[in-house]
């Protein structure tokens, strides 16, 4: 008699033969056979085959199930026998799939960062802490589940075998990547983050305040970066208010002093009451000023009845009013600056990925908010650490800020000597002609914006009235590993087309897939984003709609990886190397730029062409490309692909050639992109050189450039600039009693604090970058 | 005789070339480094540049085409090695970027007064607007200092410092670099 059978995991249960006829029936009626009877029958058999095989021993459960199979095909039982063994083969999946999750989030738990390429995966996350840790077993997670059930067989694999890159995977059901908030439209009237109202905001230091909550709340809604893409439009208005209550106030001290009065506050209070109420006016912080004082005046000869010469007492009020709001401004900023870097949002785990774009608002108020961004970026956190957030960029415009004599040229200067230090803010270029082909002088959500890590939305063909930046994002983006193709033509480049063609197809459908899933979300699932209406045309929407229509604003991205190498697979050379290669590498980016436009315009969906940041994919992409095909010199000897477009950092290339070969990469991939040049030596030390680097990316049409230097900060006595192995202020030696220079690198557009936290390609590319100089 | 006619013949030993350089002088410069130093200073950033005829030769007009091809560059470092070890190609090569615009500094272990007494080092002075002079002196290296290793070392502005026949320093900020750092507080 059997009874008892060995489960997997050791346990001894009861055998129980009812629950083997139970298995055989479900796989006869698979195959359109329902005779509970004979499944019984068939179950009997089955006992007898195992007291045979097992005699007293208590089976294990494989044994049964091998019985059960046998005794299916030796009955004559033929397709259930297939499906039997069909549905076992899936449970045995599923166990092997769950046993590698079980594996990860082992490792998730037990692994230091340091030691765990997958905890650091992405440089924002500390995988060493509780919140950190929990992010990543969610990911972990909701990456099976997503691979299991969503994703096509077809799609699967060729994520799985690392064709191409589903980016932000976790977060595949959920929500879209990113959104440029329009702070303008956000604070007019006043918002809500779900936990409680926030008025229109008075001052400066709240504006400033709540661009930081805005920012926060809309990074719980979405799993990609924040941008705003007029922080200067968006915060003057603040200046203007803060401007208004000083000059009450400073206005009322100064004449207390000058007519002998105890309390003038009243007094004041009323006559700038009176001012606005006949003539409209408020007092402004540069403009129309000696009409409105003049106002003043007559209104305090006619109160006071004195003949009193009150004209110094304006010219007081007014400095001691335009210091007190330059003050406040310069305190906002700082203030934002820290938040921004120290609150968390994202599965609290991370602190928002957030940009701010400014430059082009030549207002006094939009100017005095720039100016003091930039001098609290200049200045750093309280101990004169390099912020890491926001990221910055500042636009750059002819006629505005690009020559000496334009209204904002003080701005650009001050710009590039804050970058020269801090290595933000990077630069947009408004000039360019893809970006030029948008702007309208008059609307300013027509000024490009760029989001940190390089993406870029503007052109609409859903919506040929809407290309503008504000309210809109990417929904979502997957990469090509591009160098795979070129490695599989064996240097056919007819062959790598049909190939590059296959792909591209197989991610706009995923692509696709992926919208359909987000379209079908509702308005309440994105309470910030949607149900404060900071999404184009999400305002007019109610909880319950689905957000399908309103998300045709955004786009949906192809990106690559590594035409450098794929160029080397190909012909040998990449586009660094020659003129025929650059040809070359403008081809094939060209091609694909040209199928995402005939896609965009069959689906009447914003397909586009991403330069994709490459953080982590930079070294998956070749880990198993270099088990597949091995060292393939030039192609898969490093720790990572050449990110997108780029000429590949171990080349030796002067700062100028290299922006001359990455310029025309800009135009065709309108999904965003990015230049860098590496330069070696403290640039604070040499603004000169850094500007004119700036001015050379400018004349060349790139669209978004940065420019990447050293910026070491000794922790003991905050000196910032390169330091080996001692500090030269201090002496501080690097380790003593425990601590180590503070040494900010950028990663994928990102800032980070120590190279640690990096994954292994990334660090492994900053060691290979070549320095433009010494 | 002008130094144009003898161009033909005169011939640079090079150590090296760097593109880009931004520690050499404000804005992105073109550094030369000249093969060959009598000074062996100690502490030497570049004691492989000291042997005389270890270098590559190349002719003053080379070295010119070679600064053509950046065109960001605005100017001209001369370093080394010791630059008035070769006044005469350097004096050529001087000649060449001063027509065409750049701004040419050089790098000495020799004081500005000592060059005014070695006749050959004259042609070479007249061809350089900035001068950094003095060996560098190890007990006063100072890592803050800009676009100089110990403070002995003096940014002379040249054509100022040959009419009043002693070193004027050079005035102005473009020399200067970032404002000195002083710490606030020691932390630990």
């Amino acid at each position: 008699m059997i009874k008892s059978i060995v489960k997997r995991d050791g346990r001894v249960v009861l055998y129980d033969e009812s629950k083997i006829a139970n298995a055989i029936l479900k796989s006869m009626q698979a195959s359109g056979m329902d005779d509970a009877a004979t499944a019984a029958v068939v179950a009997g058999k089955v006992t007898d085959r195992l007291m045979q095989t097992c005699g007293e021993r208590a089976p294990e459960i494989e044994e049964v199930q091998d019985a059960v199979e046998k005794t299916l095909m030796d009955n004559g039982y033929d397709t259930a026998a297939k499906n039997y063994i069909l549905y076992r083969a899936k449970r045995t999946e599923i166990r092997e799939s769950n046993t590698a999750l079980m594996k990860k989030l082992n490792e998730i738990i037990k692994a230091d960062a340091h030691e765990s390429n997958l905890k650091r995966d992405n440089a924002n996350v500390d995988g060493d802490t509780a919140m950190g840790s929990m992010l990543q077993m969610g990911a972990a997670a909701s990456k099976e589940y997503y691979a299991k059930y969503l994703l096509t067989p077809e799609q699967d694999r060729a994520y799985i075998n690392g064709d191409i890159h589903i980016h932000d995977f976790d977060f595949y059901a959920l929500t879209m990547t990113c959104c440029q908030i329009d702070l303008v439209k956000l604070f007019k009237g006043g918002f809500s983050t779900g936990h409680g109202f926030s008025r229109e905001p008075n001052d400066i230091a709240s504006y400033a305040a709540l661009a930081a909550i805005a920012i926060q709340a809309n990074q719980n809604d979405q799993h990609g970066g924040q941008a705003v893409p007029n922080f200067d439009y968006g915060l003057a208005p603040g200046v203007g208010k803060t401007y208004k209550k000083m000059f009450r106030l400073k206005l009322a001290e100064a004449l207390e002093d000058a007519a002998d009065l105890d309390d003038a506050t009243e007094l004041v209070k009323g006559i700038l009451a009176d001012i606005e109420e006949e003539t409209g006016w408020v007092p402004q912080l540069e403009t129309n000023l000696e009409a409105y004082d003049a106002e003043v005046i007559a209104a305090l000869n006619k109160k006071l009845g004195s003949a009193q010469d009150f004209v110094p007492v304006l010219a007081r009020s007014r400095k001691r009013a335009w210091k007190a709001t330059d003050k406040a401004t310069f305190q906002a900023m700082e203030g934002f600056i820290h938040n921004l870097n120290t609150m968390h949002s994202r599965a609290g785990a991370q602190t928002p990925f957030s940009s701010i774009n400014y430059g082009m608002d030549t207002s006094p108020e939009g100017r005095m908010v720039m100016k003091n961004l930039l001098l609290a970026t200049e200045d750093g956190l309280g101990h004169g650490e390099t912020p890491i957030f926001p990221i910055q960029i500042f636009r750059v415009k002819e006629g505005i800020n690009y020559n000496a004599g334009e209204p904002n040229y003080d701005l650009f200067k001050l710009a590039c000597r804050t970058s020269a230090k801090r290595l933000f803010p990077n630069f947009s270029f408004v000039d360019a002609p893809f970006n030029l082909q948008y702007y309208d002088p008059k609307r300013p959500e027509t000024q490009i914006a760029y989001m940190g890590c390089r993406t870029r939305v503007i052109g609409n063909v859903y919506d040929k009235n809407n290309e503008i930046c504000n309210g809109r994002g990417n929904l979502s983006f997957t990469s090509i590993n591009l160098p795979r193709l070129a490695i599989e033509s064996k240097g056919d480049e007819k062959v790598f087309y049909q190939k590059l063609t296959d792909m591209m197809d197989l991610v706009i459908r995923q692509l696709l897939d992926r919208f359909e899933i987000q379209a079908r979300r509702k308005v309440k699932n994105f309470p910030f984003l949607m149900g404060q209406g900071v999404w184009l045309g999400s305002e007019k929407l109610h909880p319950d709609d689905e957000v399908r229509e309103v998300i045709k604003h955004g786009t949906l991205s192809v990106g690559f990886i590594g035409l450098a190498e794929t160029l080397v697979a190909l012909f040998g050379h990449h586009h660094g190397e020659s003129e025929e290669m650059q040809k070359k590498g403008l081809e094939i980016i060209g091609y694909m730029r040209k199928y995402m436009d005939d896609t965009a315009e069959k689906t009447g969906l914003n397909f586009s062409l991403l330069a994709t940041p490459a953080e982590g994919l930079s070294g998956r992409f070749v880990r198993m490309d270099k088990k597949r095909y091995g060292v393939i010199p030039g192609v898969t000897d490093k720790d990572y692909y050449t990110n997108s477009f780029h000429v590949p950092v171990y080349y030796n290339i002067g700062a100028f050639d290299k922006i001359k070969k990455e310029a025309p990469y800009h135009a065709l991939t309108n999904a965003g992109h990015i230049s860098y040049i590496e330069l070696d030596g403290d640039t604070s030390n040499n603004i000169e050189a850094f500007e004119s680097v700036v001015r050379a990316m400018h004349d060349a049409g790139i669209g978004y450039g940065s420019i990447n230097h050293p910026v070491d900060r000794c922790p003991r006595c905050g000196f910032n600039g390169i330091i080996g192995d001692s500090c030269p202020v201090c002496d501080h030696h690097d380790g003593d009693n425990g601590y180590y220079m503070e040494r900010i690198r950028r990663i994928t557009g990102y800032l980070v604090g120590t190279l640690s936290k990096w994954n292994d390609a990334k660090q492994a590319e900053e060691r290979d970058r070549v320095k433009h100089h010494l | 005789m002008p130094y144009t006619e003898t161009a033909q013949e005169e011939q640079l030993e090079i150590s090296g070339f760097v593109n880009d350089s931004i520690v050499d002088g404000p804005g992105l410069r073109f550094t030369v480094f000249g093969q060959g130093c009598p000074h062996h200073c100690k502490g030497c950033h570049n004691p492989q540049t000291w042997a005389f005829g270890a270098g590559e030769r190349y002719t003053p007009q080379a070295v010119f085409e070679k600064i053509q091809a950046n065109s960001l560059v605005k100017g001209v470092t001369f370093s080394g090695g010791e630059p008035f070890a070769q006044c005469g190609g350097f004096a050529v090569l001087g000649q060449l970027l001063q027509k065409a615009g750049y701004e040419v500094a050089c790098y000495t272990g020799y004081t500005f007064e000592q060059l005014l007494q070695m006749p050959a080092a004259l042609p070479l002075l007249k061809q350089l607007d900035v001068l950094v002079d003095g060996p560098f002196i190890e007990a006063q290296k100072d890592l803050l200092l800009s676009f100089r290793g110990s403070a002995n070392q003096r940014i002379l502005d040249v054509p100022k410092s040959l009419a009043a026949k002693e070193a004027v320093l050079y005035e102005g900020e473009r020399w200067q670099g970032a404002p000195r750092y002083i710490p606030r507080h020691l932390k630990f």
